[in-house]
């Protein structure tokens, strides 16, 4: 409601109230007065009536104001409150409520003000943490990008469903055609027909850019190398881009700490130039040894030809020895034709992975069911027997030949036999029926492969030739047997399919993610008024001979991790025995189970001290009871010449810092009441690994005591009681 | 092209086609097998080859897969398609060499297959014991 209709409501109600009451009371006085005396104020009101009546003006006037003031100076400004806080804790935090009511009301006033700027103040803090925070998630972001675009390779990352979380400038390059950059040749492709290219972004899915088929193709192939646990999961195929480049694909499977298939990685290289490159140089070795072969052959026949027959005639000896004299030239022409050519480049194969032949065999046959409706069976073959192939497009190219033979012949039922020979794989696929021209197959290797839901923008000659094989009918007209044989060279499998093992997402965040390294400030004079997040730790604990170090108790095991960034390294650690040149006491045995003979071929404390102090420099040494550790390697100092001058914390004095009430600070009760999990306990390694993790707990809990920096902390150590203990 | 005819009553031994584009092969082998007795023709492109076969029906084909227009392994499956040339033998001279060049010869249903550079010993070799069975089925 509007303020000025409030009021008047207001003021009416108040007004009308008043006139009631003045009303009931001038009929009550009414009714007491007697006849005479009402009729003569009666008289007294006809005659003065003006007098009553501006009275009565004045009095509801009065009344009027008085509630106006009421209504400005307390109901109003009450009335605003509400809406203003609401402007402050929503879209102003600048916004103040304005002192214009009564002194009551602006005592209010000003309390809420105060209120407004201590959560004004908060929330900057909060929003420069955030900025903070981001800058950091950004620099790394900025980091990995620029790690991931400056690779060779095409990396696209992808979600179980097939949803892009993540790809690189190359990948983009090579699906969008777009050429970002110069250094890789996008020059496109001879003979290639460019269609357009798809779209292309985060959170598109991969099949609008990847045949669909390819894809399942290569997951089912990890999901059975997943299931056997072979040693390389990987799955390899080769894409034809748009643009008709032939794409070298690699995926390997993501899975969740729970060994769960969530994800895949496509990693793709271009291998068109270079197998064009291949082709050429094959074509260059076939022509070379071809004419070679020949001109020697002219040679050595008529060479042979004239020992053999001493006795022809002159004129005959003479056409031989001019044979001889012509096919040697062609020779050194050959020769030096081959010399001019530029030397062999690094050959890149198409990906031709091992797969037993079971397996393919199986997964044609229900392919040559569904998409041709014609039987496949396979009839003899190894067991064992491993095909060397690009299983996608291999089998396509099988299934291409059955729909062929199945036009030009009409028959639907097909057996196959794969046989190995000496350094050959023969791929027969045979029919009850007439045979096919060996013109015909050519015809048909300069077909595209493609069949009903499923192709590849490559010819079948294309796919022999890639897998270096060779295609040619036969038959058995006496048992009416016809057949088609793909003879492929048993090649020795990609080495790196062997060694490709799955992406695991580990539970926590992979300590390498710590980019922020890169921007250490370094040794800092001021580092005692730094804050206890930003420094670098090495927590350490030794074993020893026994408790008294003075007595001659030697180390005989330093173990240490280090901290940065607030982030445990659980990697970067320093482990390592000592030959303590004395013999172990029974007790301490008890306590680290080190036996003697394990000593023996460890270093000496003179060896392994400069390498601990090397692992340990430029950070802050954390311990728990740092005074009896730091004594061990003082009294080393005169012998090693080893100086630790790093400042020190220790976990003990820490610990009794934050929770001064409790009397037992040893490692395990402090664990527990941190809820830490020892592992390793008593040895040098599982106590510095209980301590860092204890440490990193006692941080937020000091900085609620107010102890946010080295000098702070160490200042606090100093003042507590069990500093006063010591060794 | 070049088809010379030779007078097959005198040499009954064996007559022998060699089919080969390459002069520098054809004119020793010719010579060797001719001292040996065979009758011998020549065809220096796969067409030639083809119909000397179809026409003249040898016994023994001397073939280079490398012959062109048709090619010697289209040559080699014509032949045994014919069932009229059953008793013809194949024997593949090439200078065609890998591994699957031979197995595509042999699947081709070539009686044998000899790469480039050869011995005389070696195709001689070859064509008597090739020849041996062609007359042992004859008769």
């Amino acid at each position: 409601m509007d303020p000025t209709n409030k009021f008047w409501w207001f003021a009416g109600v108040s007004i009308f109230i008043s006139l009631l009451i003045f009303i009931a009371l001038a009929v009550f006085f009414w009714q007491q007065l007697l006849p005479d005396q009402q009729s003569t104020l009666i008289e007294i009101i006809k005659s003065h009536f003006i007098y009553i009546f501006i009275a009565l003006i004045l009095f509801i006037a009065a009344i009027g104001f008085g509630l106006d003031a009421i209504f400005h100076s307390y109901i109003l400004p009450l009335n605003r409150l509400p809406e203003e806080i609401e402007v402050i804790h929503t879209v102003n935090p600048n916004h103040r409520v304005k002192r214009d009511g009564s002194k009551l009301i602006n005592l209010v006033i000003d309390a809420i003000n105060d209120v407004a700027d201590h959560y004004q103040q908060l929330e900057n803090d909060v929003t420069a943490r955030v900025i903070e925070a981001k800058s950091e998630v950004e620099k790394e972001k900025n980091i990995l990008a620029v790690i991931m675009s400056e690779l060779p390779e095409g990396v696209l990352i992808c979600n179980r469903d097939g949803q892009i979380l993540f790809f690189n400038k190359q990948a983009k390059r090579f699906f969008t055609g777009k050429k970002e950059d110069r250094r890789v040749d996008a020059s496109p492709v001879k003979n290639h027909k460019p269609q357009p290219f798809p779209f292309f972004g985060l959170g598109r899915s991969v099949f609008e850019i990847i045949d669909r088929n390819l894809i399942s193709h290569a997951l089912d192939d990890i999901a059975d190398k997943l299931a056997k646990e072979t040693s390389g999961v990987a799955s390899y195929f080769v894409l034809i881009a748009k643009d008709g480049r032939h794409l070298r694909t690699e995926m390997v499977p993501v899975l969740n700490h729970q060994r769960d298939f969530s994800g895949f990685i496509l990693i793709i290289s271009d291998i068109t130039s270079q197998l064009e490159m291949n082709n050429q140089s094959d074509l260059r070795v076939q022509s070379l040894s071809g004419g070679i072969r020949t001109s020697l052959a002219g040679v050595r026949a008529a060479v042979e030809t004239i020992m053999e027959f001493p006795n022809m005639s002159a004129d005959q000896a003479r056409e031989f020895t001019r044979i001889i004299y012509q096919e040697s030239l062609k020779i050194g022409r050959l020769l030096s034709q081959h010399a001019r050519k530029s030397p062999d480049r690094p050959r890149s194969q198409w990906p031709l992975i091992e797969t037993r032949a079971d397996t393919m065999l199986e997964k044609i046959t229900v392919k040559a069911k569904h998409l041709l409706q014609v039987g496949f069976t396979p009839e003899a073959y190894d067991d064992d027997l491993q095909l060397s192939t690009d299983s996608y497009s291999f089998s396509l190219a099988v299934l291409f030949l059955l729909q062929r033979v199945y036009d030009e012949t009409e028959v639907s039922d097909f057996s196959c036999r794969v046989h190995q020979t000496k350094e050959m794989i023969n791929f027969d696929i045979r029919w009850q029926g007439k045979p096919i021209r060996i013109d015909t197959v050519h015809t048909w290797e300069d077909n595209v492969l493609s069949l009903p839901d499923m192709g590849l923008p490559l010819t079948l000659g294309e796919i022999i030739r890639f897998h270096d094989a060779e295609l040619c009918p036969y038959s058995d007209t006496s048992q009416g047997w016809s057949g088609l044989r793909l003879i492929l060279p048993a090649l020795p499998p990609d080495s790196a399919a062997l060694t490709r093992q799955p992406t695991i997402i580990p539970d926590s965040r992979p300590e390498f993610y710590d980019f922020d390294l890169f921007n250490q400030p370094g040794q800092d004079p001021a580092v005692d008024n730094r804050l206890l997040t930003e420094l670098t730790y090495t927590v350490f604990d030794t074993e020893t001979t026994g408790l008294d170090p003075r007595g001659g108790d030697e180390i005989i095991s330093i173990g240490a991790v280090r901290i940065v960034n607030n982030h445990l390294m659980a990697d970067d650690r320093f482990d390592q025995l000592v030959n303590p040149q004395r013999p172990l006491r029974w007790e301490s045995i008890q306590i680290h189970g080190i036996q003697e003979k394990s000593l023996k071929h460890q270093p000496v404390i003179a060896e392994v001290l400069p390498r601990f102090h090397q692992f340990a420099e430029d950070t802050i040494l954390v311990a728990h009871n740092a005074a009896f550790d730091m004594r061990m390697l003082q009294i080393k100092e005169a012998e090693t010449g080893i100086r630790f001058i790093n400042p020190v914390l220790d976990t003990l004095l820490l610990s009794s810092i934050v929770h001064p009430a409790q009397e037992n600070h040893n490692l395990m009760t402090i664990a527990e009441r941190l809820g830490i999990h020892v592992s390793g306990r008593h040895t040098a390694m599982g106590d510095a690994l209980a301590t860092a993790n204890m440490f990193l707990k006692l941080v937020p809990l000091l900085a609620k005591k107010g102890i946010h920096t080295l000098q702070q902390a160490r200042e606090a150590s100093e003042k507590t009681y069990l500093a006063r203990l010591r060794y | 092209m070049a088809a010379d005819q030779p007078d097959s009553a005198s040499r009954p031994r064996g007559r022998i086609l060699i089919a080969d584009h390459e002069q520098g092969t054809t004119i020793p082998l010719k010579f060797l097998l001719e001292q040996s007795g065979y009758t011998v023709w020549t065809a220096s492109s796969g067409e030639t080859a083809l119909q000397l076969i179809v026409d003249d029906s040898p016994d023994l084909v001397l073939l280079e897969a490398m012959i062109s227009n048709p090619d010697g392994f289209e040559i080699c499956q014509t032949v045994r398609e014919t069932p009229q040339l059953a008793d013809t033998r194949i024997l593949f001279v090439s200078a065609m060499a890998r591994d699957v060049d031979i197995a595509k010869g042999m699947a081709s249903g070539a009686d044998g297959y000899i790469t480039k550079p050869f011995s005389n010993s070696e195709i001689m070799d070859h064509v008597r014991k090739l020849l041996e069975i062609a007359n042992g089925s004859d008769e």
